[in-house]
């Protein structure tokens, strides 16, 4: 089948082993040598690792304690989030010199729609490398980027030659260069989704092709049609400059369990103040606060509560976190505590004939 | 039946027992006035079923009898008159006769029997409050009662009799105001609701009262009686809320300013809000308050800056102005103090001078969120 879609040109820029090689810029001593940006003290979780760690099998998301086992040479080093950021912001405008097509996914991700681009190039495999050029140049980092003609191709061939890589698949490719991709490397199906699709003999995109899209719908539900058209070179998903931010939140994993509730109160405050910092500073505010609750065996539970009024301030989001602490029992200790605020008003302030709300509070009776 | 009495001094009286009477009533008779005639002593009631007021005037009289005159036609007239002897003759043919110095009029009037009773109040237990701290505790407590149908223990002031005390509190849900005085004492408990129309009547005829007033009450009804005067009201059924909880106990923030200063910059940035929400915020940092209200539908902004004296964090509230005004204008300190613990919660505003001994006011206002 074929269906007519506009062919555009998308970038998908990756930087590599981003906070890793950052703190390696900043400091010299630990250049060429296997790093962990977090993932110190008893239960740290390693955020990023350098690709001399990544040799040793240390990933991110992983305990400190497992990777120190893999690697104990391993160096964890605090991470310094203002400086990701501020690097973050230098490679983006990097990019504005070419598109204000700019999606970013995150401080070290970015797809790039350079169908009509700044500089009047066609050629997006040269824009590619002239922007790894240039951030490599003027912050000294290493980037990989992914070509295609949407953003869901670009996004898995920037892992194709990574590191300090790039892998064009032009529009003629798209199709074999699906079918041959390990169902896998497939974006957003991780280690369940992969195990399901082994089952019904799916392990290639080529396999995935041959089910039919009521076969994909029953099985993997919404984004088993998703599948269905992605494979088939079909990705209407635009580039979207200045994504809406949805949520904040922000967590804390304990180095002891915890078991009692004043405790528990001293971390929420210090996670109350973090968000109410973040969200004052891009100027946002929510009205539904969510407390997340990892036990000591590991189940998740996560409690909310909606507001009638937008909030930001810091004792207001304590408070609300607090009443859902207390709102049941705990069932266990517990060895994670998370707060998020979403409901956003980035929505409506998008919109300028949309009425600023106040509400006015009642007593309690 | 017959009588003579003063035009001014009756008029008076008439006046204020014609608040009573409601601008419509599906009862006819309580379009009248009742007139009781007992030889030199004439008492004059109005009543709206919920409220009867009577008042005894002394006259000049021989006879006794009971009829109910048109109040509306009897006061339009009474006001016409410099002061003179009236002369009231109530004929058989249901005419009752005035003579004034300037001429004769008739006015029908109806049987006395057809008037409704006040209700006698059954083991009513009695307190005794001077007239005008009466009239200071409705005044100060009446403007935060709410109007709401839904909620009409809400729609009157709440009296809390104590021996310790007596407390009278309002609320609207937005706003509340609590007094107290504790030079005056019950000698038992009791809490009843108070509406707020029988409550607006003492408050215009006792002010400036040095006169005792004896208000005995039972579960259903509340008897005020003071000079030559009582009224009868139905109380309101229900219970009140309770308030006390609502009342932050912990404020760490408390700012401290001249009354008229904030009232008046309240007033002036108010004028700039939205005039739905007439939301103002307040901004303070320091010994800074930042006064400021945006209308974003028309682009008007005002902002103003005052000293002031303030413990705590900074912090920033909103607030419905007319709340505020009505508090700060209700209120006769020169300083006054404003607690707040959060921008959710209720500000406590509390007079710091021009305060009787063991007279307490606590006014609450809940906030206005703010949007961004």
């Amino acid at each position: 089948m074929s269906v007519d879609l506009p062919i555009r040109k998308i970038i998908h820029v990756d930087m590599d082993a981003f906070y890793a090689s950052v703190e390696q810029i900043d400091n010299p001593d630990l250049k060429g040598k296997p790093i962990a940006v977090g993932g110190g003290g008893k239960r740290g979780v390693i955020s990023a690792a350098s690709y001399e760690a990544r040799k040793f099998g240390v990933k991110s998301a992983m305990s400190g304690n497992l990777a120190a086992k893999l690697c104990p040479e391993l160096i964890f080093v605090k991470p310094h989030f203002e400086r990701y950021t501020e690097i973050s912001k230098k490679i983006r405008k990097i990019f504005y010199d070419y598109t204000d097509l700019v999606e970013p996914l995150s401080l070290d991700e970015a797809y790039l729609d350079v169908t009509e681009n700044k500089k009047g190039n066609p050629s997006a495999s040269l824009i590619a490398k002239e922007i790894r050029e240039r951030i490599f140049n003027e912050v000294g980092l290493t980037a990989s980027a992914g070509i295609s003609i949407n953003k869901f191709v670009a996004k898995i061939a920037s892992d194709y030659n990574k590191p300090n890589g790039q892998k064009i698949v032009n529009p003629e490719e798209v199709i074999s260069f699906l079918e041959d991709l390990d169902i896998r490397r497939f974006y957003g199906v991780g280690k369940v989704t992969a195990e399901k699709m082994y089952q019904q003999g799916i392990f290639t995109g080529k396999d995935l092709k041959t089910k039919s899209i009521e076969y994909l719908g029953a099985h993997f539900g919404k984004s088993g049609r998703y599948y269905y058209y992605v494979v088939r070179g079909i990705h209407r998903g635009e580039v979207k400059p200045n994504r809406i931010r949805k949520s904040l939140a922000a967590e804390r994993t304990f180095s002891e369990n915890l078991s009692s509730e004043v405790f528990m109160l001293e971390k929420l405050e210090h996670i109350a103040a973090e968000i109410s910092r973040r969200l004052n500073k891009s100027k946002v505010a929510g009205k539904t606060v969510t407390l997340k609750i990892k036990y000591s065996d590991f189940t998740l539970q996560t409690r909310s509560k909606t507001l009638p009024y937008f909030l930001s301030d810091k004792s207001i989001i304590l408070e609300t976190a607090k009443d859902l602490l207390y709102q049941e029992r705990l069932n266990n200790s517990v060895r994670l505590l998370g707060i998020s605020i979403s409901n956003l008003n980035t929505e409506t302030k998008k919109k300028p004939e949309h009425k600023s709300v106040s509400v006015q509070l009642k007593f309690g009776f | 039946m017959k009588f003579i009495v003063s035009s001014t001094y009756l008029l008076k009286q008439l006046q204020v027992l014609g608040g009573v009477i409601n601008s419509s009533n599906t009862l006819p008779i309580l379009d009248n006035f009742l007139f009781e005639l007992d030889h030199d002593k004439l008492t004059v009631s109005a009543s709206d079923l919920e409220t009867t007021m009577a008042s005894s005037l002394d006259v000049d009289s021989e006879s006794k009898g009971s009829v109910a005159i048109p109040a509306r036609l009897l006061l339009d007239t009474l006001k016409t008159f410099p002061e003179q002897p009236l002369t009231f003759i109530v004929e058989e043919n249901n005419i009752v006769e005035i003579s004034s110095n300037h001429g004769k009029y008739a006015l029908a009037y109806a049987n006395g029997n057809e008037f409704p009773k006040a209700v006698a109040l059954d083991n009513p237990s009695t307190t005794v409050i001077k007239g005008d701290v009466l009239a200071t505790a409705i005044s100060k407590t009446i403007f935060a009662a709410g109007n709401d149908d839904l909620r009409p223990v809400m729609s009157g002031v709440f009296f809390q009799f104590s021996t310790e005390g007596l407390t009278f509190v309002a609320t609207d849900a937005h706003k509340l105001v609590k007094y107290t005085r504790e030079d005056v004492k019950a000698n038992q408990v009791a809490e009843f609701i108070m509406p707020k129309k029988p409550l607006n009547l003492l408050k215009g005829i006792l002010a400036s009262s040095d006169e005792d007033v004896t208000i005995e009450y039972n579960d259903s009804n509340a008897k005020f009686t003071f000079e030559n005067s009582e009224l009868i009201c139905r109380l309101i059924d229900g219970k009140y809320p309770n308030y006390e909880a609502v009342i932050p106990k912990e404020n760490p923030n408390k700012l401290f300013i001249d009354r008229t200063q904030f009232l008046n910059s309240v007033r002036r940035v108010s004028i700039f809000s939205n005039k739905t929400t007439h939301q103002i915020r307040l901004k303070i940092a320091g010994a800074e308050l930042n006064i400021s209200a945006e209308d974003i539908d028309y682009s008007n902004k005002a902002e103003e800056r005052l000293t002031c004296d303030y413990q705590g964090d900074d912090m920033q509230i909103g607030f419905n102005s007319r709340f505020l005004t009505e508090m700060l204008n209700n209120l006769s300190a020169d300083q006054v103090q404003l607690e707040m613990s959060m921008p959710n919660r209720a500000g406590i505003l509390t007079p710091i001078d021009g305060l009787d001994e063991g007279e307490h006011i606590t006014m609450l206002v809940m906030p206005v969120m703010l949007n961004s």
